[in-house]
C-alpha cells in the first residue's frame, strides 16, 4: 500500500470537515475523488500534505507515518501536489517557476534547467518558457502547476481540479497527459468536477460527503450506487 | 538553425557582461587618480558603502520579502563590536569585523528565526523594535559604550589599525567590499538559493509543497545579510572615526537601506547599485544646494522626489532600464529585418 488513511477526522470548530475517512492507494493506481462542493475533499488534500494537522487519525505512506510532517518535509517522503487555487511563482518565468520544482533533484542550476526545459516540453508548455507565470493562460497555469509538482518527481501525486475551467480540448490533453505520468511511475490521486474526465482515467472513484466517504469502487460502479447519484450525480450517470 | 543562433548569442552574451563589468571595475579602480576632490572622493566612498549595504538589505528585504526595518541593528553591531574591541583590548578592526559578524550572525538568528511567521507590517515592526532596543541599550550602557557620547577611535594610521592618511586606501577597502557583496548577491540570484527565495516570496505554500524549507531559506538569506551588513558598520567606524548610538542604529539607516534597494529594484542584483548611485549624490546636491535655505527644505524636496520615482516606476530603476533596453533592442531587431526585408525585395 501505497498511500494508507486510517480514520481520519478534522474539526473546525464545531464543523466536521472530514469525518472518520480512510482508504488506501495502491502503486501504479489513478484514483479519483469526487463529492459535492463543501465536502471536504481539499481539506483532505490539505490533511495528507501536512498543510493541516488531523484532529484524529493517521496518515502513513510507504508504511511511515507522515501526518503531522510539514509539507516541505512531506515532499521529501515523495508527494506532490497542485493547488486548485492556482499558485504561479507570478514574477518568475515559466522556465524559473519549472526549476524552482527540478531543484529538488538537483541544486545544479544547469541541470535543474535541463531537467525543467523536458518537463515543460512534455507539458505542451516550453512555447511559453520565457513568458512570466502570471501572464499565462488559465490553462497554462494549471499546467504549470503538474510542471513544478513534476519536477521534484514524486511517487505519489495529488491533483486538485487540474482540468477545471479547461476546455473539451484541453481537458482531452490533460488527461492524456495523466496517462502518460502514471506510465512512468507516478501514482496519481485527483480531485474532479467533470465527471466524464474523471470517470475515464481513474480506475477506482472515492465518494466523499458531507466530510465522510460514502462510497468507493470502481468508475461504472460508483455512477450507478444509489447514494453517490442523491449526494452529488442528481441523476443517473451514464457512461458512453 | 534555432538552436546554433541561440547558442551563438549565449556565446557571445557571455564575454560582452565580463567586458562590461571589468570596464566597470576598471573605471572604478582608476577613480581616485581622477577625483582628487575629497569632498568627491568622500561622496563616492559614501556611495560604494551604500551599495554594499542596500545589497545586503535587498538579500532579506528584496529576495526573501522580509521587510526588515531593523537592519541598523546589524550596521551597530559592527560598529560597537570592532570599536570596543579596538579601544580596550587594542584588537585589530580587522578581527574585531569577524567578531561583529559573528555577532550580528547570532543577533539575525534571534530575530530572524522568531519573526518569521510574522508577514508583511508585522515583521518590520518587529525589526523595528530589535534595531531600537539595541539603540537603548547602547545609549543606557555607560559602562561599555559611554552612553550617548559616543566614542571616538584614535587615529593610528596603519593597515592593521584599518586606518589611513588620506582617503584612497579607504576608497579601495570600500571597493572590494561592494565588489564582494554585489558578487555574493549576483551569485546567490543564480543558485537554487536564489530561485528558492523568489519563490517563497511569491508563495510561501506554494515553495513549501515543492520541498523547499522556507524558514530555513528566509534564516540563510537573514544571516548573510546581517554579516554584510555588520561589516559596513565596522568600516563607518573606522573611516568615520567616531561612533554614537544616534547615528549607528539610527533607524533612518534601515530606512535608508531600504529606500536605495525599492528606488532601484527590489530583489534585484544590480537595483542596489543603481539606487545608491541615484539617491547619495542626490541628498548631497539637495543638501548642498538648499540646505541653507531654509531648514529641512533639501529634505522635503528629497522626500516628493522619492515619492514620484516610487509612483512612476513602481518596479524600481533597474527593472524600467531593462524593459527600455529591451523594448530598443526588440525595435532595432525589426528595423533591421525590415530594411533588410525591402533589400532583398529589389
Amino acid at each position: 500500500m501505497l498511500l494508507e488513511v486510517k480514520e481520519l477526522t478534522r474539526t473546525f470548530g464545531g464543523l466536521v470537515a472530514v469525518r472518520d475517512v480512510s482508504f488506501g492507494i495502491e502503486s501504479g493506481e489513478i484514483v479519483g475523488l469526487i463529492g459535492p462542493n463543501g465536502a471536504g475533499k481539499t481539506t483532505l488534500f490539505n490533511l495528507v500534505t501536512g498543510f493541516l494537522p488531523p484532529t484524529r487519525g493517521d496518515v502513513q505512506f510507504e508504511g511511515r507515518r507522515i501526518s503531522g510532517l510539514l509539507p516541505n518535509r512531506v515532499c521529501h517522503r515523495g508527494i506532490g501536489r497542485t493547488f486548485q487555487m492556482v499558485k504561479p511563482f507570478g514574477n518568475m518565468t515559466t522556465l524559473r517557476n519549472a526549476m524552482v520544482g527540478t531543484f529538488f533533484r538537483d541544486p545544479d542550476p544547469r541541470r535543474a534547467k535541463r531537467a525543467a526545459e523536458e518537463i515543460l516540453e512534455f507539458l505542451g508548455l516550453a512555447r511559453c518558457r520565457e513568458a512570466l507565470a502570471k501572464n499565462l493562460t488559465i490553462a497554462d497555469r494549471k499546467r504549470l502547476e503538474v510542471a513544478r509538482a513534476l519536477g521534484t518527481q514524486p511517487k505519489l501525486l495529488l491533483l486538485d481540479e487540474t482540468m477545471a475551467g479547461l476546455n473539451p480540448t484541453e481537458v482531452a490533453d490533460m488527461l492524456g497527459l495523466l496517462r502518460e505520468i502514471r506510465t512512468r511511475g507516478t501514482t496519481l490521486f485527483v480531485i474532479e468536477h467533470i465527471m466524464a474526465a474523471i470517470m475515464a482515467i481513474s480506475d477506482r472513484i472515492l465518494v466523499l460527503h458531507n466530510g465522510g466517504l460514502i462510497t468507493q469502487g470502481p468508475p461504472r460502479q460508483v455512477a450507478n450506487d444509489q447514494a453517490v447519484i442523491d449526494a452529488y450525480l442528481g441523476e443517473r450517470y451514464l457512461i458512453a | 538553425m534555432m538552436r546554433e543562433r541561440e547558442a551563438g548569442e549565449r556565446r557571445a552574451a557571455v564575454p560582452a557582461g565580463y567586458f562590461v563589468a571589468f570596464g566597470i571595475i576598471g573605471v572604478l579602480v582608476l577613480l581616485p587618480h581622477v577625483i582628487t576632490t575629497p569632498y568627491y572622493l568622500h561622496l563616492l566612498i559614501l556611495v560604494l558603502l551604500y551599495v554594499a549595504l542596500s545589497s545586503a538589505w535587498n538579500l532579506a528585504g528584496g529576495f526573501a520579502g522580509q521587510l526588515s526595518l531593523g537592519h541598523a541593528g546589524f550596521f551597530g553591531i559592527g560598529a560597537y563590536a570592532s570599536t570596543l574591541l579596538f579601544l580596550n583590548f587594542g584588537l585589530s578592526p580587522w578581527i574585531g569585523m569577524v567578531v561583529g559578524v559573528l555577532l550580528a550572525v547570532v543577533a539575525g538568528a534571534a530575530i530572524g528565526y522568531p519573526c518569521f511567521r510574522l508577514r508583511g507590517p508585522f515583521f518590520a515592526l518587529a525589526t523595528l523594535a530589535f534595531g531600537e532596543v539595541l539603540r537603548v541599550i547602547a545609549i543606557s550602557w555607560r559602562d561599555l559604550t559611554q552612553g550617548s557620547n559616543g566614542l571616538s577611535i584614535p587615529f593610528k594610521p596603519g593597515f592593521a589599525n584599518m586606518m589611513w592618511q588620506g582617503k584612497e586606501m579607504f576608497f579601495y577597502v570600500v571597493l572590494v567590499y561592494a565588489l564582494v557583496a554585489v558578487g555574493i548577491v549576483w551569485k546567490i540570484e543564480r543558485s537554487r538559493l536564489g530561485y528558492y527565495l523568489i519563490a517563497l516570496k511569491e508563495d510561501d505554500s506554494a515553495a513549501r509543497m515543492l520541498g523547499i524549507d522556507t524558514t530555513r531559506c528566509k534564516l540563510y538569506a537573514m544571516l548573510i545579510s546581517a554579516a554584510l551588513t555588520a561589516v559596513g558598520g565596522v568600516f563607518y567606524a573606522q573611516y568615520v572615526g567616531f561612533i554614537e548610538p544616534y547615528s549607528v542604529f539610527d533607524v533612518n539607516q534601515s530606512i535608508q537601506f531600504a529606500l536605495i534597494s525599492i528606488i532601484g529594484g527590489l530583489g534585484t542584483v544590480f537595483g542596489p547599485v543603481l539606487g545608491a548611485f541615484i539617491m547619495i549624490p542626490l541628498s548631497e546636491m539637495l543638501r548642498a544646494a538648499f540646505g541653507g535655505a531654509a531648514r529641512g527644505f533639501h529634505l522635503v524636496l528629497y522626500g516628493i522626489i522619492l515619492m514620484a520615482v516610487v509612483m512612476l516606476l513602481p518596479q524600481g530603476v533597474s527593472q524600467e532600464l531593462k524593459d527600455r533596453y529591451k523594448r530598443w533592442s526588440r525595435a532595432r531587431q525589426s528595423a533591421i529585418s525590415r530594411r533588410k526585408g525591402q533589400a532583398d525585395a529589389t
